[in-house]
């Protein structure tokens, strides 16, 4: 369903962020990316979501080439992802339920389907309950499990996390992690960019290995195994 | 479309009502330069009236002798009524001037008196001329002392008046000028108050924005609330700063106040400038000045957001 053809981002500079990357991703599979820091992660991350545009190469996305889409195109192809970042990227100034309920006004959904869908999946993350509070209100795993709900709620094709617990202590890691595999169980697709060793291990599933911008290993089934073990 | 024109009123007035220091301080910003404008305006307005004023007041007469005959002052008002200098020319004959002498000083016996041991009309029939620009008055003199009518006129007073003639025509000139320029430089500077106002507000939704782009929201989308809010900026500003700068002015202009309370402007012109100008076309200020304040809230916001819509450059 995603194919990286030959993909490299160059930045202002000549060191490439990544180069000549190509992998295949399939339906309702769960892909770690793992890699140090500067490996090239959240670069393939934002181009897999269209906020940038390789230098070169082909995003396919359902067959179609998400680089020569045009912006009203960037749009929709964003509304079939649902992202989750670091820094949970929450609004404040909303509260839990208008934060998830925002990604459905932002795609036209009517009032009445808002209403029936966002306590749906306020209760796949398990915060029911909590609808009328705001961020701060909470704590870190409950906030980024927001961000799950609003990254699902559109019920997207694919969910890309972007180290969605690395400002997490472990308890709220397991819970995030417990979250991404159901979803997986659902049947949508989850890229999962990550340093946390602990996590790749036990889901147990493709492990991709960045490094300088390069692929240097793809396992079907891999674990955590950096070379200068990061 | 409806539901994005609902959805994003309703975000912007959410914004709004929770963003409530900011909105104050945009809105207040927002204010203050449309009441600098208006008082500029105010000033020119009132500069006009002046000046208008003065050019009414100042001409130049020309006396006839006693010898000349009335038809030939009368000659004379047609034919220096045909230069296209002269705006106005008024005929004051000889009976007229005394009558008017005596009207005057009715109430002044000595001079009364003294006119009738005269016991003659020792008045002369005179022109009152008006030019349509103070600068011509020295080009109508020479034309007229140059004239056919040379012989019956005694004299043209306007060699009596040519300095204060000359420097009001440059002064009325160069103050305008000033006055206009100061109003454009303080118009500009506002503007440039009210888009970085505005911008500073932007920026503070640079967040917001980032999250609606990264969940697919279109730039339409995006901006609408923004420039929801920036039209209600515009809007709340005006509607409270516009009847600020009229009871100011009111206040300036009242008895007490001091006379020369603005720059280039008299008390008593701001005062007909206000009672004249301004109330007989309040049903055209009011919606101009909104759809400005509108349109100035709107367009910051517009370009001010435009810079967070933009993709990302690599190369």
């Amino acid at each position: 369903m995603i194919e990286c053809k030959n993909v490299s981002k160059i930045y202002y500079g000549d060191v490439p962020a990544l180069e000549n990357v190509s992998f295949k991703i399939e339906d309702k599979e769960f892909v770690n990316i793992i890699g140090a820091s500067g490996a090239g992660k959240s670069t393939l991350i934002r181009l897999l979501h269209g906020e940038e545009k390789p230098s070169s190469g082909e995003i396919l996305f359902e067959g179609e080439d998400i680089v020569e889409c045009k912006r009203s195109k960037i749009c929709q192809h964003r509304r079939s992802i649902g992202i989750v970042f670091q820094d949970f990227k929450l609004l404040l100034k909303k509260t839990v339920f208008e934060n998830v309920a925002f990604a459905m006004e932002v795609s036209g959904k009517t009032d009445e389907e808002i209403d029936e869908d966002v306590p749906k999946v306020l209760e796949i993350v398990g915060l029911e309950g909590l609808e009328e509070k705001y961020p701060n209100e909470i704590s870190g795993g409950e906030q980024q499990r927001v961000a799950i709900a609003r990254a699902l709620v559109n019920k997207p094709r694919v969910l890309i996390a972007d180290e969605p617990t690395g400002n997490l202590d472990p308890e709220a890691s397991w819970e995030v992690l417990d979250s991404l595999i159901k979803i997986n169980k659902y049947g949508t697709t989850v890229i999962l960019a990550t340093h946390n060793k602990d996590i790749v291990d036990k889901v147990e599933k493709r492990v991709i290995i960045l490094e300088k911008g390069k692929i240097v290993s793809d396992q079907a089934v891999g674990r955590y195994n950096l070379k200068n073990n990061e | 479309m409806w539901l994005q024109f609902s959805r994003t009123l309703k975000t912007a007035v959410k914004n709004f009502r929770r963003n409530g220091w900011l909105a104050i301080a945009t809105i207040s910003v927002l204010m203050i330069s449309v009441f600098i404008i208006n008082l500029q305006i105010s000033i020119v307005g009132a500069r006009d009236l002046l000046l208008s004023d003065i050019k009414n007041r100042v001409n130049i007469s020309v006396y006839f002798t006693p010898e000349a005959s009335e038809s030939d002052v009368k000659k004379a008002e047609e034919d220096f009524g045909k230069y296209q200098e002269v705006e106005k020319i008024e005929y004051i004959s000889k009976e007229q001037a005394l009558e008017d002498f005596n009207k005057e000083y009715a109430e002044n016996e000595i001079l009364l008196k003294s006119l009738e041991e005269i016991g003659d009309n020792p008045f002369t029939a005179t022109l009152n001329i008006k030019a349509g620009n103070p600068r011509d008055y020295e080009l109508i003199a020479t034309m007229i002392k140059g004239s056919v009518y040379q012989e019956a006129i005694d004299t043209v007073n306007y060699d009596k008046h040519r300095d204060v003639i000359n420097s009001l025509g440059a002064e009325i000139e160069s103050s305008r000028k000033t006055a206009v320029g100061l109003a454009i430089t303080l118009g500009v500077v506002a503007i440039l108050i009210t888009f970085n106002t505005v911008r500073l507000t932007m920026y503070s939704h640079s967040r917001e924005i980032e999250i609606m782009r990264l969940v697919g929201a279109s730039n339409n989308f995006i901006r609408m609330p923004y420039i929801w809010e920036g039209l209600f900026y515009g809007l709340i500003s005006v509607t409270i700063a516009l009847p600020i700068s009229y009871f100011y002015l009111k206040f300036l202009t009242q008895e007490g106040a001091s006379g020369t309370a603005l720059p280039f402007a008299n008390a008593v012109y701001i005062q007909q400038f206000l009672d004249t100008v301004f109330l007989e076309n309040i049903l055209y200020i009011i919606p101009a000045e909104i759809g400005v304040g509108i349109l100035l809230g709107v367009v910051s916001s517009f370009i001010a957001i435009g810079r967070y819509l933009r993709e990302k450059k690599g190369r």
